[in-house]
């Protein structure tokens, strides 16, 4: 029964029904032996276990065989006590398997392992098989033997009268006897308080104090081998905030230890940018996204706070595949806190070869509005990604700048419709100027002649806009003249003319809108219609 | 109102643990009132209110037992109180009234006291019956007395303690050894090893302390690094036990005590071992002994989980409490209670034992003084006083001479912590000077007819001058 609830335990998660099976098993057989008996002890053989002299359990293939498990390591009884079914013999599987997987030089073995399990209800005997050379205990070495006389008169010499340096109940504090209560308080918080301490902190505290005044350089080289061996370890121990005081003490020491030579110099400058560097970086994002338990927001924006501007690419690049909503909140954090001090990495991250971070860092220059960005944007205008080329015409719109409106004006020509669009609808809505003479062309050259109706009608809005009552004379050809033959342009056309004029808002634009009020063309008088409400009286 | 069927029946385990735990729950409390009311009565008169309230809570609290177990039974046996065969457990909020409890009733020879709801026992014929038959005048119909229980089998298994004291303390030694040396080499030191022995010292601690406390006064059974190193984690365990940390606990204690030294198996041995005195450089490396404990335990393969604790105490041990001492401590830092401990066991062996430079140890005594007193050697008051508490004014090992002009040799602190001057000594020598071999056992507390001490210590002696070898009496 203990075999297969051992084999179940090898198996199988605790949650698994043949593993709950198992133990079921052996909690109901253990139950039922104590009807009859109040304990149960076995005697460990190498290859079997024996009750009461009989065989109970025989097993020669060593890797299946629990008492070789229980034998090799020394123990040669073993005794339940009725209790161990409610908990202990689930814990006693437990250390049973780890025995059983253990290395030789691993750092425990079956006994040190149920020593701190401090089980109540197994107890075991066992044989202490390591040799250490013990040298046995004897009497001491034989010391010349004083005679009595002698020993007598080392008596008198030595005890009356009462000698200075004797030690009385009266030289101590009355109070010695017994701990005041404040006392023992003050030894119980001084425990809990080595139970709640942060250890690493403790010991990394050590290391940085040492790292400081030992000025040696074999015993500084030590000190920092330990510290860049120890990130990775704290890291996986997802200890971030541990990562973090390293990252910061290390600019400490870098400001204040003495005589630091150039190499030791340089190793620590470069610890916090190794962890900024993107396969480092990666692994910890990655780790945290995957986590099933989160460290708090307070640990992990400690650490993201001591990364460096080149972590700053792998952040983005990490944003749209993060899956975890607070994950992604630091991430976007951490960015934009290196975007905003870090125009260079920006336009790193800008020119990436992944399109989605490039996606990610158009958005957050956007949100950031982050003047230097546009550089990096140009040519991003150039690539087929729909996509990313909104997101860089609404990043440019965001921000603004001289050079964010240049390169809206020329995404006013580019090939892609809700681009061009998007374009020319922002800078219509920014005044933009400069961009009129470009407008211009497009409105009265050919360009617009293949366009959609709304493609249409967004590029003369802003026509109306930007270029005003001296583009009336050009909108009302369009609007109410007729051509050569007497033919007049397209509905669409006049359509969008009229709503330009709107966009021009004067007395005169009024009056040519005034004379088309009555077209004949539905579509056209509708436009002129809304164009006169827009105008207003 | 229970629903359907009949009511379920308590497991055997169930009941177990049930009456377990509600024994050894009511039973600290039988404890603490009990001790109260003794105290009380000895401050004040039986009319004063605060001995009435606690005679009130006393027979309140044995009332409650009595109508769970209908018997209550207060048993000593041997350095363990029992309430209905349950053990108490010592913890820092009762350890002082279970010392208290355990030293009344080893002085009034009594090995157990029962309350019973029904009838009174026949006592013995002895000082306990004397005492029985005083309770039986004055009226007392329920509450019995019997002497201790010494039984073939209690000699036996005292015997045995002591020889798997010797064993553990042995194989602690041999193991130090091992690992010191192995890092020294700079060989894999074997960790398993080092687990097993420090676990070993728990449990030795926790079943019979007095019996691996008393060897620490073994003097060169191997080399000062070594033994010394044990002695400390086994006064570390000790006083650990005392404060009453957990078993595990005590195991992080013991393990961190073993290591506090391990720096020095980076130091060069002609400074380790170098008689006289050092000069400032090798001071200043000697100095550098709890730092390179730390970077030793970082490059100690084998373990499974890096040994903070170890490192930390290591580090702390030779810091006073106001952070001086050394290494300089930079860096916003509490000692550990871990060190403090530990800077306490450090201290007093090391002073008690004699090493290359210090031929001549002072005595326990002495030492135990001088750490109390002197403020300037930065160890924590309280951690000193709870380790005078443990092994007492005079520890154990110590070589005294009484007012009889008998020589002895302190045996074991008395468990009753009002009478740390009054030890269990072992008479080794009559007033006339004639040697007992082994000599006999002395409890200083204990008066005679006419309520007076009849030893009390006036001296502490250097062993050598009189021809007596400590450890002989320990081993």
């Amino acid at each position: 029964m203990l075999s297969k609830g051992l084999r179940a335990t090898q198996l199988y998660l605790p949650n698994n029904p043949v593993y709950q099976r198992a133990v079921d098993n052996i909690r109901a057989a253990l139950r039922q032996i104590w009807q009859a008996t109040d304990d149960l002890v076995f005697d460990v053989a190498e290859t079997e276990v024996r009750w009461e002299d009989a065989v109970v359990y025989s097993q020669d293939n060593r890797s299946e065989s629990v008492a070789w498990t229980l034998y090799k390591d020394g123990v040669r009884s073993l005794a339940f006590k009725p209790g161990i079914e409610e908990v202990e013999i689930v814990r006693f599987l437990g250390v049973l398997h780890q025995a059983k997987s253990l290395q030789a030089d691993a750092p425990d073995d079956l006994l040190t392992l149920l020593w701190a399990q401090d089980f109540q209800f197994i107890s075991y005997t066992f044989r202490e098989l390591a040799s250490e050379n013990a040298v046995p205990i004897e009497a001491g070495a034989t010391i010349p033997t004083t005679p009595p006389t002698q020993v007598r008169r080392y008596v008198e010499e030595e005890a009356p009268p009462k000698r200075a340096g004797l030690v009385s109940i009266d030289d101590f504090d009355t109070t010695l006897y017994f701990l005041e209560d404040k006392e023992v308080d003050y030894l119980k918080r001084d425990v809990e308080r080595e139970y709640a301490q942060d250890l690493r902190r403790n010991v990394l505290a050590m290391l940085f104090d040492l790292l400081e005044l030992q000025t040696y350089g074999t015993v500084r080289a030590e000190l920092i081998s330990i510290l860049e061996n120890f990130i990775p370890y704290l890291l996986g121990a997802a200890d971030f905030r541990s990562v973090a005081f390293i990252l910061r003490e290390t600019r400490v020491i870098l400001q204040r230890a003495r005589e630091l030579i150039p190499e030791h110099r340089q190793t620590l400058e470069t610890m916090p940018t190794r962890l900024s560097q993107r396969e480092a970086l990666s692994q910890l994002i990655q780790s945290l996204d995957e986590a099933t338990v989160h460290p708090t927001e307070e640990e992990l924006s400690e650490l993201f706070q001591e990364l460096r501007a080149e972590a700053l690419v792998t952040l983005i690049g990490w944003l749209p595949r993060l899956n975890n909503e607070r994950v992604r909140d630091l991430v976007h954090g951490a960015a934009a806190r290196l975007a905003q001090a870090n125009a260079g990495e920006v336009l790193k991250a800008l020119a990436s070869e992944d399109s989605a971070a490039q996606l990610e860092m158009v958005k957050l220059a956007g949100r950031l509005k982050l003047p230097g960005a546009p550089d990096g944007m140009e040519p991003l205008l150039g690539s087929n990604d729909r996509t990313l080329k909104l997101a860089v015409v609404e990043a440019l719109t965001a921000i603004a700048s001289p050079s964010a409106m240049r390169l809206l004006e020329k995404a006013i020509e580019d090939a892609d419709r809700d681009v061009r669009i998007a374009a020319v609808r922002f800078v219509a809505s920014r005044g933009y100027r400069n961009a009129a003479p470009r407008v211009e062309s497009i409105v009265t050259g050919s360009k617009l002649r293949n366009a959609d109706l709304t493609e249409k009608m967004t590029f003369f809005e802003a026509f109306g806009s930007l270029v005003g009552a001296r583009g009336i004379p050009v909108l009302e050809k369009m609007l109410v003249a007729k051509g050569l033959l007497g033919k007049k342009e397209d509905p669409e056309t006049r359509a969008c003319a009229a709503m330009a004029l709107g966009k021009v808002r004067t007395p005169e634009a009024r009056a040519v809108l005034e004379r088309a009020a009555q077209d004949k063309e539905p579509l056209v008088r509708n436009a002129v219609s809304r164009a006169l409400r827009e105008v207003g009286g | 109102m229970s629903g359907g069927g009949p009511p379920r029946q308590a497991s055997i385990a169930e009941t177990i643990q049930t009456t377990d735990g509600f024994l050894r729950h009511a039973g600290r409390e039988f404890l603490v009132v009990l001790y109260t009311s003794f105290r009380s009565l000895k401050l004040y008169p039986i009319e004063n209110a605060q001995v009435q309230k606690a005679l009130d809570d006393l027979a309140a609290t044995t009332k409650h037992l009595l109508d769970v177990e209908k018997e209550l039974e207060l048993r000593l046996q041997g350095e363990f109180l029992f309430v209905n065969s349950t053990r108490l457990r010592l913890d820092l909020d009762n350890y002082a009234s279970f010392s208290h409890i355990l030293g009344v009733l080893r002085q009034c020879g009594v090995g157990a006291v029962r309350m019973l709801s029904y009838a009174a026992k026949e006592a013995n014929p002895n000082k306990v019956f004397e005492l029985g038959q005083k309770l039986t005048d004055g009226g007392v119909s329920f509450i019995s007395v019997e002497p201790p229980l010494e039984t073939d089998e209690d000699v036996e298994e005292e015997e045995r303690q002591k020889e798997a004291a010797k064993r553990t303390y042995a194989r602690s030694v041999a193991v130090t050894k091992e690992v010191i040396n192995s890092i020294r080499m700079g060989r894999t030191a074997n960790v398993k090893k080092v687990k097993r022995a420090v676990q070993a010292i728990v449990d030795q601690v926790l079943n019979n302390e007095a019996s691996l406390v008393g060897l620490t006064t073994l003097r060169d059974y191997d080399e000062y690094t070594f033994t010394h190193s044990v002695n400390v984690c086994i006064f570390s365990v000790a006083l650990g036990r005392k404060l009453g940390l957990t078993k595990l606990q005590l195991y992080d204690l013991g393990i961190a005590a073993l290591f506090h030294d391990v720096g020095k198996s980076r130091v060069p041995l002609e400074v380790l071992n170098k008689q006289g005195g050092l000069s400032d450089e090798e001071w200043r490396i000697m100095q550098a002994h709890p730092w390179l404990g730390v970077l030793t335990l970082f490059g100690l393969r084998g373990y499974g989980e890096i040994p903070y604790r170890g490192m930390i105490v290591a580090y702390e041990h030779h810091m006073k409490t106001d952070l001086t001492g050394y290494p300089k401590s930079l860096r916003p830092r509490d000692l550990s209670i871990y060190s403090k401990i530990v800077s306490v066991a450090d201290g007093f062996d090391a002073a008690t034992s004699r090493r290359v430079y210090q031929t001549v140890p002072i005595q326990p005594d002495q030492v135990l003084k001088e750490m109390w007193e002197n403020p300037r050697r930065g160890y924590d008051p309280i951690v000193v006083k709870a380790f005078i508490n443990l092994i007492g004014i005079y520890p154990v090992g110590t070589c005294v001479i009484l007012d009889t002009y008998e020589v002895a040799i302190v045996h074991s602190a008395n468990p009753d912590v009002t009478h740390v001057h009054r030890p269990v000594v072992r008479v080794v020598a009559s007033a006339e000077g004639a040697p007992h071999q082994p000599g006999f056992l002395a409890d200083l507390a204990q008066r005679d007819a006419q309520g007076n001490f009849p030893r009390t210590i006036v001296k502490v002696t250097d062993p050598a001058k009189y021809g007596i070898n400590i450890s002989d009496h320990f081993v």
